[in-house]
């Protein structure tokens, strides 16, 4: 695999690490790139024990992601981001309970479900010789849904470039405007805030170990709740926090390098969570390189989510069946092919996802009939100029 | 909150720990390997950051948030 110069990019993720001779601590890509993926993912079908009435299938989507970075003079670069997604299918619309009293699940969408979203962003980073610092602003449409952001980040390296200390900042606002809206008597148009603060410390440990640590706040406001479900009710605030923490770890003898990121979350909504991801990069020779990723998640139940839906209940009072509050764990285990061909890179990643109640490290009061499974397969193609 | 005093100290920690190693320049040919970057593949890591994001209640951790969608 050819050495590249890491590049510190919207995401403030990356440590500044100066190859041997460069004179810049941090410094703009030197080439263009433009980047493409291709990626579907399939959920498994429901079975007739937990969907008694109706469609089985669930949602197939399709993605096209697109990048262009660019030097953009001496000192900067230029990020443009563009996806596109199309979704079909259907997605539960309430709980009821069977004649035996266990939860089991009405599907929305009896002709199927189709929704299109498309998001452009475009940002710029100055880069010194002690850091950079940049931003990017962002809009993304649906049929039914519209999304403004803008991001700021700013890096600053000490201790010989063998620190790092990152700062971010984005706000985002969104507009809410479900289909079919007088029909179903949903919400004809709402909105909702969201804004976000993130630090992370970065740290050289010796010539083949980085380690990360990072702290992110998200403060959400206005609706909160999913219009497409029935008998759904969720405050209209909402404090997030995530902390997390990073390895790189190069094995010299083996060639192949270990990453591994663990997150722990927790919100006012009563969900705590633990994330572990554990890749491993074995470099074949110079062109190929093969990498399985193994993940696991697990979070508790919302105070408010309860399996079997209540329609007796007033909807003043926050109540939700929807399967992402309740309490599961999941598995992800994948691989993916690397081919660098110089100035073309091939990727190609295959991922399976499986939730289950019997995974969680948490207790399960109500477990949700809908946790979800699905198949994931991409191919990503890079080109430098 | 007992998760800031956590992260605080991490921090500081790190921080010592910043005083103690020196890697020079000359060090650092395996540090600058695309598979030890924090985002060896940027357009993986946003698909996944997307996908997970429309199938759990977690989000955030490394970065500030960025723009939302109607899948979650």
């Amino acid at each position: 695999m050819k050495t590249k110069h890491s590049r510190s990019l919207i995401a403030l993720s990356t440590s500044a690490l100066a190859l041997p001779g460069i004179a810049h601590a941090d410094a703009p890509p030197t080439e263009s790139t433009l980047s493409y993926k291709i990626s579907n993912y399939q959920e498994d079908d429901l079975t007739r024990a937990q969907v008694p009435f109706g469609e089985l299938g669930r949602y197939d989507i399709d993605v096209h992601q697109f990048q262009y970075v660019s030097p953009l003079g001496r000192d900067f670069a230029l990020f443009i981001d563009a996806n596109h997604e199309d979704m079909s299918g259907a997605s539960p619309w309430f709980s009821t309970a069977n004649a035996a009293g266990e939860p089991v699940i009405n599907m929305s969408g009896a002709s199927g479900i189709t929704d299109a979203r498309s998001e452009l962003s475009i940002g710029t980073r100055y880069y010194s010789q002690n850091g950079n610092f940049g931003g990017a602003v962002g809009y993304s449409e649906e049929n039914d849904y519209r999304a403004t952001y803008v991001n700021l980040s700013g890096s600053r390296n000490f201790n010989n470039d063998l620190t790092t200390v990152t700062l971010g900042f984005s706000h985002s606002a969104d507009d809410i405007f479900p289909t079919d809206a007088e029909l179903f008597n949903r919400v004809r148009n709402e909105d909702k805030r969201a804004t976000s603060a993130a630090v992370s410390l970065s740290q050289v440990i010796n010539r083949v170990t980085t380690f990360q640590t990072a702290l992110s706040i998200t403060e959400q406001s206005g609706y909160l709740s999913d219009p497409y479900k029935l008998q759904d009710a969720r405050p209209d605030n909402k404090t997030q926090i995530a902390l997390s923490n990073s390895l790189r770890y190069f094995f010299i003898e083996a060639d192949g390098a270990l990453q591994a990121n663990y997150r722990y979350y927790r919100d006012d909504f009563g969900i705590s969570s633990h994330t572990l991801d554990l890749s491993w990069f074995q470099n074949i020779n110079r062109t190929f390189q093969i990498a399985p990723v193994l993940r696991y998640y697990s979070q508790s139940a919302a105070e408010f989510y309860t399996n079997i839906d209540d329609f007796t209940k007033p909807l003043t009072e926050p109540q939700s069946s929807d399967y992402r509050l309740s309490a599961f764990g999941a598995f992800s285990g994948g691989i993916n092919l690397i081919a660098d061909f110089g100035d073309w890179t091939t990727t190609f990643t295959a991922e399976r996802y499986v939730a289950n109640e019997k995974y969680s490290v948490y207790a399960v009061n109500q477990p949700s009939p809908a946790l979800v499974q699905f198949v994931r397969l991409s191919l990503g193609v890079d080109y430098s100029f | 909150m007992r998760i800031i005093r956590l992260t605080v100290s991490a921090l500081i920690a790190l921080a010592a720990l910043s005083s103690c190693t020196q890697v020079r320049p000359w060090e650092r040919g395996y540090l600058a390997k695309e598979e030890m970057a924090w985002d060896r593949d940027v357009l993986e890591r946003q698909l996944n950051d997307h996908i997970f994001f429309s199938k759990e209640a977690s989000s955030g951790g490394n970065s500030a948030a960025g723009g939302g969608c109607g899948c979650n």
